[in-house]
This record gives C-alpha cells, structure tokens and sequence, in this order.
C-alpha cells in the first residue's frame, strides 16, 4: 500500500471513531439528565427522517426536486413496513418495486 | 466475553443490512478502482474507516488530486452525526469496561444504528447482540467492497433496483420507529426540516440539525403532553 494513501485512511480512520467512540466511552459513566435522556429518545426517529426525505425531495447532484420514480417506490413499502414490519420484505420488495417502476421512467 | 446465544440474533440481525451493504459496497469499489486505489486500498479503507458517505466523497476526492487533509477535514464533519448516535446508544450500555466500549462504538453505522434502535431490548447491556450486529455488517461491506474493486466492471449497479435496497432498508427502519403519536410528529417535523436545512445549509449538515432540532421537539412535546395531564 502507497504511504500517501496509509495516511489518508488512518486520518479518516481517526477522525470517523472519535465521534463514535467518545459519547460511548463518557455518558456510560456519566449520570444523564432525563430531559436528555427524552431528547435522545428522538434521536433515531429523527436521523432516520432526515436520511429518508431528501432521498425523495432530492435529485443526485443536491438539487431540491421532487424524485417521482423513488417517491411512488417509498409508497408501498411504507405501507408495507407499516403492516408486515419487516426489513427483509421491505428491502426485496422496494428493489423489486423501484426496478419496475423503472420501465416508466 | 462473548455471549454465543445473543451473538447469534445479532448475525441474524444484521442480514438485511448485508443485502444492502454488499451492492453499495461493490459500487465504491468499483469507483475506488477507478479513482486508482488497489483492491487493497478499497478493502482497508473500508476495514479502517467504515463509513459509507466519506468514502465515496474521499473516492470524489482523491480522483480531483486533493490531498489527504482536506479529505480528512471533510471525513471528520460528514461523520459527526455519530456523536448524537453514540450518545443514544450509551444508554444501554452501563458499567461496561473501555475494551468492549472500544469495539462497539467503532462499528457504529447510520444502519447498524437503526436496527439496533428498532428493538432496544434486543441491545440493552447484551454487547454481544450488538457485536454480532456490526460485525456481520461490516464484513458485508468490506467483502461488496474489495470484490467490487476486483470484478465491479461486470456488475450493473443501476439494475435490478439495487440503487434502492438501503433507501427501503432505512423506510422500514423508520417505519419501526413510529410506536407513538409524539415519535410521528416528529416524523413529521424532522422530514420537513431535513428538507429545508439541506436545501439551506451545504455538505451533511441537514443530517446534524434536523436531529438536534427534532429531538428538541420531541423534548418539547412530551413536557407539553405531560403538563396537560
């Protein structure tokens, strides 16, 4: 392996795990406030929105524009996960769904 | 210590996560190759760094000649979300020794997160449950990585709605989360305020915003709903 591309990778590296590795190391030793505690109750509902909806509302180059062909996708399996609750199901189905939506976009 | 029982829900856990690593994995090799990494490079990347969004811009990146540090100033910002993600999970996770804390946070990722949070039973002070997790997750993206790089030329990326399988994936995982009328408001809320804050703000900064706003709302909420009662 090239040195210069060592490097880059160990700062990335380095970089990637402080975040992931501090709130771990200190809040487990930490008594938590439980208003803070509420708030990171929402944590996962929020990063999940905010990583779903600009799939929708987004075109791939960061311009806002409504995506028809994944919005018609997200549909059912929303409907789907809501009924059945399952990541598999809801993984093939969305490929299967998106794929054939394909043919009229 | 490794607990076999819950290290194999884990496995099993992190299954539809493979499906969607392994497609995603090989078209970053691909690219990797491309922007004239070695097969080596693309799968130590992925074993060292492991996080999707920065490795495709690094890849960006490296294939416009900017040095290292820029990449790794970029890397730091992309991935800062984790901080609020490491933070939710510390509360399951008490009383345990640095070493453990040490493997389980290093694999933290926007997926393995997500289902873990799907079912906080599952995880809570049951480290290997979330070992097995991540660590089948990760092999799944290191194997679509280096094969990526290795054989990516002859696989079509845009076919058969792969381009799809972890926007479903994450769907679902939001899905899951809704188990109250406060978690759907602030669906709700984060899903338009991700919209504004990334049409406003440049980079991955709609990600750290909305969460810290929406959550905020959350907060909000709950006090207001209490207070009434």
């Amino acid at each position: 392996m090239r040195i210069s591309v060592l490097i880059l990778i160990l700062g990335m590296g380095l970089v990637t795990f402080l975040p992931r590795f501090l709130p771990m190391a200190f809040l487990t030793r930490w008594a938590i406030p439980e208003r803070v505690k509420m708030g990171l109750g929402y944590i996962p509902i929020s990063i999940l929105s905010a990583i779903v909806f600009p799939i929708l509302f987004f075109n791939v180059e960061g311009e806002i524009e409504i995506q028809a062909h994944a919005l018609l996708s997200a549909i059912p399996i929303f409907i789907f996960a809501w009924k059945v609750k399952s990541l598999w199901g809801s993984v093939i189905l969305g490929m299967l769904v998106y794929w054939g939506l394909g043919f009229f976009f | 210590m490794l607990n076999i029982n819950p290290f194999r829900e884990g496995v099993k856990a992190a299954l539809p996560i493979v499906l969607g690593y392994l497609p995603v994995g090989m078209a970053f090799g691909l690219l990797a190759r491309q922007s004239g990494l070695t097969p080596i490079e693309a799968g130590s990347m992925s074993l060292l760094v492991y996080a999707g969004a920065s490795q495709f811009l690094a890849i960006d990146m490296i294939s416009k000649s900017i040095s290292w540090f820029p990449i790794v100033v970029t890397t730091f910002f992309i991935n800062l979300r984790h901080l609020l993600m490491s933070s939710a999970l510390s509360l399951h996770f008490k009383e345990y020794g640095l070493r453990t804390l040490t493997f389980l946070s290093a694999q933290l990722t926007d997926e393995s997160f997500a289902v873990a949070m799907s079912n906080p039973s599952k995880i809570s002070n049951r480290p290997s449950y979330l070992f097995g997790l991540q660590i089948t997750s990760q092999i799944g993206w290191i194997v679509g990585s280096v094969s990526g790089a290795l054989f990516g030329k002859w696989v079509d990326h845009k076919e058969y709605g792969i381009p799809f399988a972890l926007s479903s994936l994450f769907i679902c995982l939001l899905v899951l989360q809704i188990n109250s009328i406060h978690h759907l408001w602030v669906m709700v809320i984060a899903g338009i305020a991700s919209v504004f804050f990334k049409w406003v703000f440049p980079g991955n900064w709609y990600l750290l915003l909305t969460a810290l706003f929406a959550s905020g709302i959350g907060i909000t909420i709950e006090m207001v709903m209490r207070d009434q009662k």
